[in-house]
């Protein structure tokens, strides 16, 4: 007997559990409203474990990591010279670009509108490749804007508060870039594979043009999710099975993920 | 146990706290530590059922709700492992004081290793087929480990507060 409510009790709780699952799944008007309130209540609790734990954590990283933060400063300031350097160079060719892509009716990230933004929280999670940052709708920051940083693209805006937004970044799983190179005939999907493993592109053809270190950009083609000309990633590898007629590669951000602070939101929205 | 349903979910709220204030901050090899999920099943361990479940499903909500996977399955897994904790809990498998001291680490260790498999293996539900893809081995072995060194103080806690109910279950 005992062992019939037992069972009968187990089989109540697993389809409660699945009941549970697709009900807010399918209800995911709940779920964002849910968001909302959950930060509510979360905020009080957060404060109290941020002040606590901050002050902490910022002696212990400061005590143990302080000279590694001289040599970054130094590093640094070397790289910003360089950055300079380049920025005067490529002053010239931005406009030989701005002026063909006026010509070819794409529109030239240089000539649009960015919003900078801190960022202010990493993905909860092990399997979403997200950041939240400090600015949302009400400095203009809607849901679809690319966000670049570090010399490339970022990610994309997936939701926005007043005064907040999570943005996606290019190495989610769920996350797909169509790219070009070189010349821009040929255009490839370059794929998230996880905050830690990078991104990939498959099912590239034969014929394909194609070495490791090759610069690959945003296409740009009509209905895409970003505008052309934005810098993504750079070919790292390039795998070939034998006997097929096609080969993947793997990709290496040109922004560098692990350390963002401070990013771009481009003030464009894909086209309707 | 209304008495203890108080403090129990201010401490699970402290926990979703600090599992989004500071653990998602300090990756271990790339990898998050869950405790919204050792924390359930440290209270299935101490045989507390009825409280586990409700301290599986606050930390998950919570915690769901500051994620962009999809809504509801932290919580789903942290409600089954909570579910399968108690039912070894109330045999007293992993109790601190009669079985030996590396039980409730050990299973511990068990649930976080399967924990983020039961997490991919629940999202196909719905139909989201791309979460393994993410360090998955990873993220079993980190998580693991960190249960098997957190499972104690947590059970210690867990089994505190279950106290302040005065009765167990």
């Amino acid at each position: 007997m005992a062992t019939d409510r037992s069972r009968r009790r187990s089989w109540t709780f697993g389809v409660a559990v699945v009941a549970t699952l697709v009900i807010l799944y399918l209800t995911t008007g709940v779920s964002s409203g849910l968001r909302g309130g959950a930060n509510i209540v979360i905020t009080p609790f957060s404060w109290a474990v941020n002040t606590i734990a901050r002050p902490i954590g910022h002696m212990l990283a400061g005590t143990v990591n302080y000279s590694d933060v001289v040599a970054q400063n130094e590093k640094l300031r070397y790289q910003l010279g360089k950055a300079e350097e380049r920025a005067n160079e490529g002053w010239s060719y931005a406009r030989q670009l701005r002026e063909l892509t006026t010509e070819l009716n794409v529109p030239f990230v240089g000539s649009l509108p960015t919003v900078a933004a801190q960022i202010t929280t990493l993905s909860p999670t092990n399997f979403s490749a997200t950041v939240g940052i400090s600015k949302g709708r009400d400095a203009g920051v809607m849901v679809g804007m690319p966000v670049v940083a570090n010399g490339g693209l970022v990610g994309r805006v997936i939701a926005t508060t007043a005064n907040g937004a999570t943005v996606r970044l290019i190495t989610d799983t769920a996350s797909s870039v169509g790219v070009t190179f070189k010349s821009g005939k040929t255009t490839l999907i370059v794929s998230g594979r996880g905050l830690n493993n990078g991104l990939g592109a498959t099912a590239v053809p034969l014929g394909t043009s194609i070495a490791p270190g090759t610069k690959l950009s945003t296409d740009g083609l009509n209905g895409a999710l970003y505008p052309a000309g934005l810098p993504v990633a750079s070919v790292k590898t390039i795998i070939l099975t034998p006997g097929a007629a096609t080969y993947n590669l793997t990709v290496q951000p040109t922004a560098n993920l692990r350390h963002l602070s401070y990013l771009d939101v481009v003030i464009w929205e894909p086209a309707a | 146990m209304r008495r203890v349903l108080v403090p129990v979910t201010l401490v699970t709220l402290f926990i979703v706290a600090i599992q989004l204030s500071v653990f998602s901050g300090l990756r271990f090899a790339g990898v998050v530590i869950m405790i919204v999920w050792l924390w359930p099943l440290a209270m299935g361990l101490a045989g507390l059922t009825t409280l586990a479940l409700w301290c599986a499903l606050v930390a998950g909500v919570f915690f769901d709700t500051h994620a962009t996977t999809p809504f509801g399955l932290t919580a789903v897994v942290a409600l089954l492992l909570a579910y399968g904790a108690s039912r070894l809990g109330r045999e007293g498998v992993g109790d601190l004081d009669s079985a030996a001291w590396w039980v409730t680490p050990l299973l511990a260790a068990a649930a976080g290793f399967v924990a983020p498999l039961i997490y991919v293996g629940a999202s196909f539900f719905t139909f989201n087929f791309s979460l393994w893809r993410n360090s998955l081995f990873a993220t079993m072995v980190v998580n693991a480990v960190a249960f098997f060194v957190l499972a104690r103080p947590m059970a210690r806690l867990a089994r505190w507060l279950g106290n302040l109910g005065g009765s167990r279950r």
